[in-house]
C-alpha cells in the first residue's frame, strides 16, 4: 500500500464504475470505498447513480479518495475519472463509458478481448487499458462478477489493501454463508491475478476524447412542448435494451413451433414478431416469425412458457442477436 | 431513488453485510483525530439517510409514522433494519400515505412521547396541511425533509422546491450541508423542538441524493447515553398531554377572532426565540463534540468583496471555488445559513456589510416572484438593516437534480465580480443552467396512431344472458388474439422478467376499441414514460400517486359531457373510449380513498391493479398487500421480527363491498381467464359503471426469484389458494378456476419455498407465523367457496 498514485487539483483520486443494474456494481463501489476509508487510512466519498433505473438499466458508481486531511466538498458526479471500471463490455454500445478520461486514466473492462481490441471498441486513441474476464471467472468459481471485478480494481489501486477487502468478505458472509467465502476469495484473487494491462501511446498528447457534460438534452426551453407533455409517444421503441441481457438468450426454432402464443402472453418486453399468412389449408392464420432481440432482456420467461422445444435458452454468442433478430414493423408516421 | 432496484438489492445484501459488522455500522478508530470532543466520539462511513436514522436510533424515539418516498425512504428502511437486529425499539408505523403518516405523528405527539418522521417532495406536499397544525398547537417533533423537486412532470431528484413550501408552516428549519450535519442537526433538532421557550416541531433539511445517498466519514457519539444526556432522557416535564386522566385537556379547539391572532403571535414569538435557543444549543453541542454550527456558515467572508449565497450541498462546492479565486487575488467569500427559520436576517445583513456584490443561488423558484425565496428574504434583510449598497444578483439553479459543478460556482462569482465593478446588476434575475435545445431536434410524431379497425376486431363476442343478467363471453384462442396490436411499444425499462406488462397486455387484449389509460406512480409508470420517450401508443395520463381514480373520473365525465354537447363530433371518434386506470398495490394503499370514492360514484371506468406485493418502485417496502411474514425492505427478517407482521389486504373484497358491477382477479398464468374477465370489464365499464380488477404480478427481483419464474410463481399462488381466481359480477361471486376441483391444489409452502423473500417461513422456528398465514389463506378461500355456492352472499 502506498499513497494515492494520482490526484486532481482538489486532491482526489476518482473512480467511476459503469455497469448494469443488478450486476452488483453498487455494492462493489461501496465495498471498494469502505476498504479505502475503513481499511487503508484514506478519506473518501462514494455514491451510485440515483434514479428509478431498474435492474438491467445502465448505472454508475462514483468513488473519490483523498488523504485524511483533504476537505471533501465536491458532491458532483465523477466526470474526470482516474479509473473507469466497465462491468459489461456491451455498455459501450449505448453509454459513453469512457467520458472524461485523461491520458493517465486506466480503463478496466470485463471482457475476454485483449486490451488492443478494447481500445478500438471503446474508440480510444491511446491510454492504459486493463482487461479481465470477470464473467468467465465468476461462472467458473460460481460467484459474482463484482467480486472478480473488485479483484482487478484492487490490483489497479495499489493504495488499497486486498487483505482488508477479503476480511470484509469473510465477515459479511461469515456465519450465514461460510461455504461461499472460499469461492468469493478465489474469485477476488483470480480477478487480482489475471487482470492484464496494456499502455498505448497517445499521439500528440491531446485529449483522449472530447468531453462534454452528459446532462444536456437536445430538447430545451425553445423546443420542449410545454407542460412536459410527450407529443410523440411510443418513442421507447427506439431504445436498444440488449445490454440488459446477462449472458443467456432465447433461441427460436420455427420447426417445432405450434404458434400457441404462450411466449407472447408472458413476454414482458413485447419481443415476439408475428405475421398473418395462409396455412396449409389455405386459411388465414397467425404465425410466429421470430424474436426482436433489440428489446429482449434475456429473462427467459418465454422458454418456460413454451410447450414444445421451439424456444430454448442458449448462451449468447457475439453476433447471434443481430443475425437472428426479426425486427418489429412499426407503423411510422415519418420517414427517417 | 436510487429508489429503485439497486437500492433494494443493495439493501438486501447490506442486511447481511452490515449485520455481520456487529452493529449498525463499523466504527473506525481514528480517535486521534477527534481532538476537541469532551465525550467519546467515533467515525463511521455512512450516508445522510443513514445518519438521520442513526441519530433517531440513538435517541430511541417512541414513534415514527412514515410512508415511503424517494429519496427519504431509506431512513425508515435503515430503522427497520436496525430494529430487526434489536438495536432500538422505536415503534415504526407504515402508514397508508403521508397525510396519514403526519396524522400518526401528530396524534403520537399529543400523547407526550418523542416523534420522528422523514419525507420528501410530493410526500411533504401531501402532509402539508398537517404542518401548521402541528406547529400551531405547539407539539414538538422532528421531521427530516430530504429535499427533492416538487413537480409534474414528475422529477424525483433534488432541489429545494419542497423546502420552500415549509417556510410558512411555523416549523424552525435546520439545514444540513453534508451527512455529518444531518447527524448533528438531528440531535440538536429534538432539543430545540422541546425547549420550553420554543415548543415547536423542527424540520431538518438535507439535499436529496447529494447528501442523502452519498457516503462520507461522519463523527458520532460513541455512546447513546451521551446523546441522551444532551437531549434529556425524557422530554421536559410540565407540558400537558392526552394520556393523563387527572388533567384532561382539549387539543385543537374551534378558535376564531379575537383569539386566533394571539395564538399566531405566540407562535411567531416562539419562532424568533428559536433562533437564540438554537445558538445556545449549538454552542453547547460544539463544546461537547468539537463540531460547531453557527447560525451562518461564513467562509472567508472577513474581507470579502464578492460573495455567493447557497444552501446545503452546493454551499460546500462553492468553498473550493472561493479558495481558487482567493489564490488569484480575488476577495471572494461564501455564505450559507445553518438555519432558515427563523431567517437570520440581522446576521446576514451584518455579514454583507462590506460586500460589494453577491449572487444568490436559489435551488427552487418562487415563480413570478422575481427570485427564489432566499434572494428575496436576503434583499429584505439588507433593506431592513439599512444596506443599500450591496448589489444582489438572483439566479435559479440546480433544479430537479441538475448538478452544481465548481465551474457553475465560478460563473456565479463572475456575475458578482462584474456587478461589483460596474456598480449595477445587468440581469437581476434569471435562470442558470437552462438551455434552448437544438432547433433541429424538435419532436415529431414517430408512430401513427393505432388503427381503430385493428383494435375493434370482433374477435371477442359478448352478450348479456337475459335470464341471469350475467354476461356471456366468447374468446378465441390466444393465437388469434396476437393479431390485436399491443397497446405499448417495447423499449420500456422494466426489470428482466417483470410481470407487469405481460399482465397488462393480456388484459388489454380483452378490450375492443380505444383505451385512455391513467397510470398511478409506480414501476409501470416510471419505466414506460422516461422523458422524452414513452411506450404508450394511445393516450396516457399520470397524476399524483394517490389521485388516479379521482383524476380519471374527471376525464370520464368530461368525455361524456363533451360528447353530450356535441363537442367531440369533429374528432371522428368511432366508438366510446374505455377508460382504464392502472395502479400498483402501493397506489391502492395511498389511493384507497379516491378509489372507493370513484367506485361509490360508479363512473364508467376500470381500476386495474398490478399487485406485486410491495412498493417495488421505491425499493421494495411493504405494502398492505404484502402477505404476512414476507420480507421487504421495511419488514426485515432477523432477531426481533420475521417479515411483515400483519396479513395481506383483501382489496377485491373491499372493492366488492362498494357494490360496483364487476370485480375480478387474474394472472398471466391463466391467460384465457384473464382475457375473458377483461372483456367483461370492458362491457361493464362501457355500459354500467366502475370495474375493479387485481392482477397478481411477479417481481422476480424483490421476490428474490429467478427472472424466468414469474408466470409459474403466480400460477402456484393461484394453485395454493393464496390468490383465488374469481369474479364478483353484479354482486354474485363465481370462482373461475378451482384448483381443488381440478386436483391442482398445492400446499402454500410450495409457493413460499420458491422465493427468497419467504424461504425463512419454512424454518421450524417460524412455524407459528407460517401457520397463521396458512390459516388466513384457508379462511379466505373457504369463505369464497361459500360465497360461490350462495349467490345471495
Amino acid at each position: 500500500m502506498g499513497g494515492l498514485p494520482l490526484v486532481n487539483k482538489l486532491g482526489f483520486y476518482e473512480i467511476r464504475l459503469e455497469a448494469i443494474g443488478g450486476m452488483g456494481a453498487n455494492l462493489a463501489g461501496k465495498m471498494l470505498a469502505e476498504a479505502g476509508v475503513n481499511g487503508s487510512g484514506l478519506n473518501g466519498v462514494s455514491f451510485s447513480s440515483y434514479g428509478s433505473e431498474k435492474k438491467g438499466s445502465p448505472v454508475k458508481a462514483h468513488i473519490r479518495f483523498c488523504e485524511l486531511t483533504t476537505q471533501i466538498r465536491d458532491t458532483s458526479s465523477v466526470e474526470h475519472p482516474h479509473m473507469v471500471g466497465i462491468f459489461h463490455e456491451a455498455l459501450a454500445k449505448t453509454v459513453h463509458v469512457t467520458s472524461g478520461i485523461g491520458p493517465d486514466s486506466i480503463v478496466l473492462v470485463n471482457s475476454t478481448k485483449a486490451p488492443s481490441q478494447l481500445m478500438a471498441l471503446l474508440d480510444m486513441q491511446g491510454g492504459k487499458i486493463a482487461a479481465i474476464d470477470a464473467t468467465g471467472i465468476a461462472l467458473k468459481e460460481k460467484n459474482r462478477v463484482n467480486m472478480a471485478m473488485l479483484g482487478a480494481l484492487f490490483k489497479i489501486c495499489p493504495f488499497l489493501d486486498p487483505q482488508a477487502m477479503k476480511d470484509i468478505v469473510t465477515k459479511s458472509l461469515g456465519a450465514k454463508y461460510p461455504q461461499a467465502i472460499e469461492s468469493a476469495h478465489r474469485t477476488f484473487d483470480r480477478g487480482y491475478e489475471e487482470v492484464v494491462f496494456e499502455q498505448f501511446t497517445l499521439e500528440d498528447n491531446g485529449p483522449l476524447l472530447d468531453f462534454k457534460h452528459s446532462n444536456i438534452s437536445s430538447l430545451g426551453y425553445e423546443n420542449q412542448p410545454i407542460g412536459g407533455m410527450i407529443t410523440n409517444p411510443g418513442g421507447n421503441y427506439l431504445k436498444d435494451l440488449s445490454i440488459s441481457r446477462s449472458g443467456m438468450i432465447p433461441s427460436y426454432d420455427p420447426e417445432s413451433c405450434i404458434n400457441c402464443a404462450g411466449c407472447d402472453n408472458v413476454c414482458p418486453d413485447m419481443c415476439f414478431v408475428w405475421e398473418e399468412r395462409t396455412d396449409r389449408k389455405g386459411r388465414s392464420q397467425i404465425f410466429l416469425q421470430g424474436i426482436d432481440y433489440q428489446y429482449c432482456k434475456g429473462c427467459l420467461k418465454c422458454v418456460q412458457a413454451c410447450p414444445t422445444s421451439a424456444l430454448s435458452s442458449i448462451k449468447e454468442k457475439e453476433g447471434y442477436a443481430d443475425k437472428y433478430s426479426v425486427k418489429h414493423r412499426f407503423d411510422l408516421a415519418a420517414q427517417f | 431513488m436510487q429508489t429503485s432496484i439497486q437500492s433494494s438489492i443493495a439493501l438486501i445484501l447490506l442486511r447481511n453485510f452490515n449485520k455481520k459488522k456487529g452493529g449498525f455500522m463499523m466504527a473506525i478508530d481514528y480517535s486521534k483525530e477527534i481532538g476537541s470532543a469532551k465525550v467519546e466520539q467515533q467515525y463511521v462511513y455512512e450516508s445522510g439517510n443513514e445518519m438521520a436514522a442513526y441519530a433517531a436510533q440513538q435517541i430511541n424515539y417512541h414513534v415514527m409514522g412514515y410512508f415511503p418516498i424517494s429519496p427519504s425512504t431509506e431512513v425508515a428502511q435503515f430503522l427497520d433494519l436496525t430494529k430487526t437486529t434489536g438495536q432500538h425499539d422505536i415503534k415504526l408505523i407504515p402508514s397508508d400515505g403521508e397525510h396519514s403518516s403526519a396524522g400518526i405523528c401528530y396524534g403520537a405527539s399529543t400523547a407526550g412521547g418523542r416523534v420522528f418522521n422523514a419525507t420528501s417532495a410530493q410526500g411533504y406536499m401531501y402532509m402539508l396541511e398537517q404542518m401548521p397544525v402541528q406547529s400551531g398547537t405547539r407539539l414538538p417533533m422532528v421531521m427530516n425533509l430530504v429535499c427533492r423537486s416538487i413537480s409534474g412532470p414528475l422529477n424525483i431528484h433534488g432541489d429545494h422546491s419542497d423546502l420552500y413550501f415549509a417556510l410558512n408552516t411555523g416549523w424552525p428549519i435546520l439545514m444540513c450541508r453534508d451527512p455529518q450535519a444531518v447527524y448533528d442537526m438531528n440531535i440538536m433538532a429534538l432539543k430545540l423542538a422541546e425547549d420550553p421557550e420554543v415548543r415547536l416541531p423542527v424540520m431538518v433539511a438535507s439535499d436529496g441524493y447529494f447528501t442523502s445517498h452519498q457516503k462520507r466519514r461522519v463523527q458520532t457519539f460513541m455512546h447513546r447515553e451521551d446523546v441522551m444526556k444532551f437531549v434529556g432522557e425524557q422530554p421536559p416535564a410540565g407540558f400537558p398531554h392526552t394520556l393523563d386522566r387527572e388533567q384532561p385537556i382539549s387539543i385543537g379547539p374551534y378558535m376564531n377572532e379575537p383569539d386566533y391572532i394571539n395564538n399566531r403571535y405566540q407562535m411567531s414569538e416562539a419562532m424568533y426565540k428559536a433562533g437564540a435557543v438554537f445558538e445556545r444549543i449549538a454552542k453547547e453541542y460544539g463544546d461537547l463534540t468539537g463540531r460547531y454550527y453557527p447560525t451562518l456558515d461564513l467562509y472567508r467572508m472577513e474581507d470579502a468583496e464578492v460573495a455567493v449565497f447557497l444552501m446545503n450541498s452546493a454551499s460546500e462546492i462553492i468553498k473550493d471555488v472561493v479558495d481558487q479565486l482567493r489564490a488569484e487575488g480575488i476577495k471572494a467569500g461564501s455564505i450559507s445559513p445553518n438555519i432558515i427559520r427563523p431567517f437570520p436576517q440581522k446576521q446576514i445583513a451584518n455579514a454583507l456589510k462590506n460586500v460589494k456584490a453577491i449572487t444568490v443561488g436559489d435551488r427552487g423558484d418562487s415563480t413570478g416572484g422575481h427570485g427564489g425565496n432566499m434572494v428575496n428574504e436576503l434583499k429584505a434583510a439588507l433593506f431592513t438593516h439599512g444596506n443599500h449598497t450591496t448589489q444582489v444578483i438572483s439566479r435559479i439553479y440546480g433544479l430537479g437534480g441538475k448538478e452544481f459543478y465548481a465551474e457553475d460556482g465560478h460563473h456565479f462569482f463572475q456575475l458578482a465580480i462584474e456587478a461589483a465593478k460596474s456598480g449595477e446588476v445587468a440581469v437581476p434575475f434569471d435562470f442558470y443552467g437552462h438551455h434552448p435545445g437544438e432547433s433541429d431536434k424538435t419532436p415529431i410524431r414517430l408512430l401513427k396512431p393505432l388503427k381503430f379497425e385493428d383494435l375493434k376486431t370482433g374477435l371477442i363476442e359478448i352478450d348479456k344472458d337475459e335470464l341471469t343478467g350475467k354476461l356471456r363471453v366468447k374468446v378465441p384462442p390466444m393465437r388469434s388474439l396476437v393479431k390485436k396490436p399491443k397497446r405499448l411499444t417495447p423499449g420500456h425499462g422494466a426489470c428482466p422478467g417483470c410481470g407487469i406488462f405481460s399482465g397488462l397486455e393480456l388484459f388489454f387484449k380483452g378490450i375492443e376499441g380505444d383505451i385512455v389509460t391513467l397510470f398511478h406512480t409506480g414501476c409501470a409508470y416510471v419505466v414506460s414514460t422516461g422523458y422524452p420517450h414513452s411506450s404508450h401508443k394511445g393516450t396516457f395520463i399520470h397524476n399524483l400517486f394517490q389521485n388516479g381514480a379521482a383524476t380519471l373520473s374527471g376525464v370520464v365525465e368530461m368525455f361524456w359531457e363533451r360528447k353530450r354537447r356535441g363537442e367531440l363530433d369533429d374528432l371522428g371518434l368511432k366508438d366510446d373510449f374505455t377508460f382504464v386506470m392502472v395502479t400498483g398495490d402501493g397506489g391502492m394503499d395511498i389511493g384507497m380513498g379516491p378509489a372507493i370514492g370513484a367506485a361509490l360514484r360508479n363512473h364508467r371506468m376500470i381500476i386495474l391493479e398490478y399487485d406485486n406485493e410491495g412498493y417495488m418502485n421505491t425499493g421494495a417496502q411493504l405494502s398492505y398487500s404484502t402477505p404476512k411474514g414476507h420480507r421487504t425492505s421495511t419488514s426485515g427478517v432477523g432477531k426481533t421480527q420475521q417479515g411483515k407482521g400483519s396479513h395481506h389486504k383483501d382489496t377485491p373484497q373491499i372493492m366488492a363491498a362498494t357494490n360496483i358491477p364487476y370485480v375480478f382477479t387474474g394472472t398471466e398464468a391463466h391467460p384465457q381467464d384473464l382475457v375473458k374477465k377483461a372483456a367483461k370489464a370492458w362491457w361493464y365499464a362501457q355500459n354500467e359503471g366502475l370495474v375493479y380488477g387485481k392482477i397478481l404480478s411477479a417481481c422476480p427481483l424483490n421476490w428474490m426469484a429467478e427472472d424466468n419464474a414469474g408466470t409459474s410463481l403466480v400460477g402456484t399462488a393461484v394453485d395454493s389458494c393464496f390468490f383465488p381466481l374469481y369474479e364478483v359480477e353484479l354482486g354474485i361471486t363465481t370462482i373461475t378456476y378451482d384448483p381443488e376441483a381440478k386436483s391442482q391444489k398445492v400446499e402454500l409452502t410450495e409457493w413460499l419455498k420458491r422465493m427468497g423473500k419467504t424461504r425463512h417461513l419454512l424454518k421450524p422456528e417460524n412455524e407459528a407465523i407460517l401457520k397463521s398465514f396458512q390459516d388466513e389463506v384457508e379462511r379466505r378461500w373457504s369463505r369464497l367457496k361459500i360465497k360461490h355456492a350462495h349467490p345471495e352472499l
